[in-house]
């Protein structure tokens, strides 16, 4: 399927999703607290955005996802470079990594407050946590599977380590790093209301949590759609940017195995 | 000019043995020669291309190569994927050569090779035969004293092949590289080589000059002779009786 058809398809099944959603308020077979209707949201929208809030909960969310995803693929990076250049320290890190791994984010989220306050480096911590090991596995697997004859080319060259990495490991482990940081930022996104949870006074998040505490399902549901609609245009922005600047990554950029 | 003194060189097996691959090869490579070294599968020639490469350590021996510069094509054209066609051919000099330098070279070395149109090309774009092409003038480009090749027209139908064949011994003509070139097609050597060395179970069997002109014509004397002689060691000797006697058994 092409992209026109892929995008005329998605336009069409959330035309149809919301249909259903209006269709099923309008006939009142919800009740409008547990799914407030489309017109509801819509007002609340509109004085979300008159007042300025949206725009500062939204631009606040932003900033911080945006932190946690740049020190994560730091930190991913220089990880994966050092485990690739050392089997040594492949072997010494692996244990504890896989192990870190299998814990969510959230079950860290009393150690992170102790270590790390309950200011904003508390809630950049989080979305690092969970922006880490898709990108962190994307880098790993992608330099694993770095075809060895292109690194024998520069070899026979002789280039050094540094430049074997550089211009050939790296450049042809894109399309697997490239699948690790759309996960990322998806896992980043969605760890945004644990992140903005506790001790928190702005962010959609907050905004969430907030509206829920004041029973304001329809503000609820404008958080939800706003970081929905953020996720979704981040990642097509992602794409678009590898399409432009990695024309020769023409293999399918879907997410397998999500 | 490079010289090889009592190489061996094995692979470790499984069960922690050693499979010798080459055993007290000797080689003195005169500078600007066409050295072909014929052999079949497994006969050790890619390793002993490696070795000079500096891809892999020999066991045993000493290796002299008296200041060249190394290219290197392999069997396959090994093309980064995410370079164009030029970018790809001034990989190895980027960064070792000024900008403008760097462009006037690949520049030339892409009308060398023919390929001057598909310059903006993909790699995956190109035809079996101009990305082995992309290879050779990658390898060229960096102006090597010494140019090794691995078989690297083994997967060209016939017509590239000898047009390919063709193509080298111009280019080689033109530049004076000494090449080493590693087959197993009898007719390639015939084609190609100034000297022909047969590597036989990791020693050289046999090595002679052949001095006929370039191109050059299957049929003429001098040809006719090699060829007889190169048959006589790779078949002669080892493959025919086997075969004589794997018939009798199957006929009796």
């Amino acid at each position: 399927m092409n992209d026109s058809k892929r995008f005329s398809l998605a336009v069409l099944v959330f035309a149809g999703l919301f249909g259903l959603w209006a269709g099923s308020s309008a006939m009142g077979l919800v009740s409008p607290f547990l799914l407030p209707s489309p017109l509801d949201v819509w007002k609340g929208f509109v004085g979300l955005v008159g007042n300025g809030k949206l725009a500062d909960h939204t631009g606040i969310s932003i900033l911080r996802v945006l932190m946690g995803y740049a020190l994560a693929i730091v930190l991913a990076l220089a990880l994966s470079l050092m485990m690739a250049a050392s089997r040594v320290f492949a072997a010494l890190a692996d244990p504890p990594l896989e192990f870190l791994r299998q814990i969510p984010p959230l079950a860290l989220m009393p150690l992170i407050m102790l270590w790390l306050g309950i200011g904003e480096a508390q809630k950049v911590g989080i979305i690092v946590l969970a922006c880490f090991f898709p990108i962190f596995l994307g880098f790993r697997g992608g330099f694993a599977q770095v075809d060895p004859r292109l690194i024998e080319v520069g070899h026979a060259a002789g280039f050094p380590r540094r430049e074997l990495l550089r211009r050939i490991a790296l450049p042809a482990a894109l399309p697997a790093i490239v699948i690790g940081l759309r996960l990322g930022l998806g896992h980043g996104w969605r760890a945004l209301v644990g992140a903005e949870l506790i001790a928190s006074s702005a962010g959609l998040g907050y905004m969430i949590l907030d509206a829920q505490d004041l029973a304001r399902t329809d503000i609820v549901m404008v958080g939800i759609l706003v970081i929905g609609a953020i996720g979704l245009a981040a990642d097509a922005g992602l794409k678009a940017l590898v399409r432009w600047r990695m024309p020769w990554i023409r293999q399918d950029l879907e997410l397998r195995n999500g | 000019m490079a010289e090889l003194r009592r190489i061996t060189h094995g692979y470790p097996l499984p069960d922690g043995s050693r499979k010798t691959v080459l055993q007290d090869v000797d080689l003195t490579l005169s500078q600007g020669g066409f050295h072909v070294i014929l052999g079949r599968s497994g006969c050790g020639k890619s390793t002993l291309l490696r070795l000079i490469a500096g891809l892999e350590t020999p066991d045993h021996g000493r290796i002299d190569l008296t200041g060249d510069k190394v290219g290197v094509v392999f069997q396959e054209p090994r093309l980064m994927p995410w370079l164009s066609v030029e970018e790809n051919v001034g990989f190895l000099i980027k960064g070792r050569v000024a900008a403008d330098e760097l462009a006037a070279r690949v520049a030339a070395m892409l009308r060398t090779v023919g390929l001057a149109r598909v310059a903006r090309a993909w790699p995956d774009q190109l035809s079996g035969g101009m990305a082995q092409r992309v290879a050779i003038a990658r390898a060229l480009v960096s102006r090597p004293g010494l140019l090794l090749m691995d078989e690297p027209f083994g997967a060209l139908d016939a017509f590239t092949r000898k047009q390919m064949q063709d193509e080298l011994v111009q280019i080689w003509r033109e530049t004076g590289t000494t090449i080493v070139f590693v087959t197993h097609d009898i007719e390639e050597a015939l084609r190609l080589g100034q000297s022909i060395l047969v590597l036989e179970e990791g020693r050289f069997a046999l090595k002679f000059a052949l001095e006929a002109s370039y191109p050059r014509d299957g049929a003429e004397p001098a040809v006719n002779a090699a060829r007889q002689r190169l048959l006589d060691q790779l078949f002669a000797r080892t493959a025919l009786p086997d075969r004589v006697a794997t018939l009798k058994r199957t006929t009796a």
